[in-house]
């Protein structure tokens, strides 16, 4: 006997992500779904957008990690709310894990980074419920990421680049990259800044602004 | 590895739906795989032969069809086959094109007794 099922198989991570959709926007927060590699920057990316807009909005820090609550601590330490999610033998964060937080959500967020677990390939096949995707990109990984992983370039909306700082050192040309990401996706919208030394964060603060007044 | 997950709800889906249609065995599952995931068959073959085990997919292997990237060209109504995921009209070279498939990732039957 031969049944036609036509289902979809992530079709119960859709579902989950638009519930978790309809619980952020009761009070109207941007979530930012934050991915890159392990040591591409995302940590000290967050950190640096936190100290500038701490002051003017309610933000709160989700962490994704195989392991442990090192990044989650280091945020805790700007004074920010932050939520640890231990995925332990999962490489990515999906819906149904973040809908586990929710509950420990008591208050209302203005905004809402989610920090993915570090890796290029699966977070990018999983919709957790966010506004979009931010992919970070570090100078010292290469240009050509963006050919190698055309799933996350194609998916995420904002793209940093990040430890522009180290350019002189290492074969990372901006133009590349910038067209290696918009072969992916010509309506990216890509900021370079160093989390380091705090370049470049201006341009991307304006349009996180811009992006948190609409959805007043 | 994130098959694992993957493989996980193929097998409850494929489980759920031999038991709707009362299928005690199945023998084999017919996924289609779009060009433009991330999912590997191998990976997902290899979690299954342990995943699938005391359900009613114990038995079944999986048959893989691969969906290619089509796109569609809004400027010049290119419509046609990419082989890599570089989206540039290969007609007029425009940027802004529609993916039309390559995105599919669904278990289309399954079959057994």
């Amino acid at each position: 006997m031969k049944i036609n099922v036509l289902k979809p198989v992530l079709v119960s991570n859709q579902e989950r992500a638009k519930e978790n959709r309809k619980f952020f926007d009761r009070y109207n927060s941007l979530v930012l779904n934050i991915i890159g590699a392990p040591g591409s920057g995302k940590t000290s990316v967050i950190e640096n957008i936190v100290k500038k807009l701490k002051s003017s909005y309610r933000i709160l820090v989700i962490e994704g990690d195989i392991k442990g609550s090192l990044d989650s601590e280091k945020l805790m330490k700007t004074g920010i709310d932050t939520i640890q999610i231990n995925t332990i033998t999962e490489c990515h964060l999906d819906a149904f894990m973040i809908s586990q937080a929710l509950p420990k959500i008591n208050k209302p967020y203005d905004l809402i980074m989610v920090e993915n677990v570090g890796n290029l390939v699966c977070p990018a096949e999983f919709d957790i419920g966010e506004d979009f995707k931010v992919a970070i990109l570090s100078t010292p990984e290469g240009d050509d990421k963006p050919v190698k992983y055309p799933l996350l370039f194609h998916r995420a909306r904002v793209v940093i680049i990040n430890k522009t700082d180290l350019l002189p050192y290492v074969d990372f040309k901006i133009k590349n990259a910038r067209k290696n990401i918009l072969a992916k996706n010509p309506r990216t919208m890509i900021f370079e800044v160093s989390a380091r030394n705090g370049k470049g964060f201006d341009k991307l603060i304006n349009f996180l602004k811009k992006e948190l007044a609409k959805k007043k | 590895m994130h098959e694992y997950s993957i493989t996980k709800s193929i097998v409850e889906l494929c489980h759920q739906e031999a038991r709707k249609h009362k299928i005690g065995q199945v023998k084999l599952i017919r996924i289609r795989l779009g060009r433009f995931t991330g999912f590997s068959p191998a990976a997902i073959n290899f979690y299954f032969d342990y995943l699938k085990r005391g359900t009613r997919c114990e038995n079944a292997r999986i048959e893989f069809f691969e969906i290619p990237i089509r796109i569609k060209c809004p400027a010049c109504n290119f419509t046609g086959e990419i082989v890599e995921p570089v989206f540039i009209c290969p007609e007029c070279g425009k940027p802004d094109i529609e993916i039309i498939s390559g995105r599919e990732f669904y278990v289309e039957s399954i079959e057994g007794e």
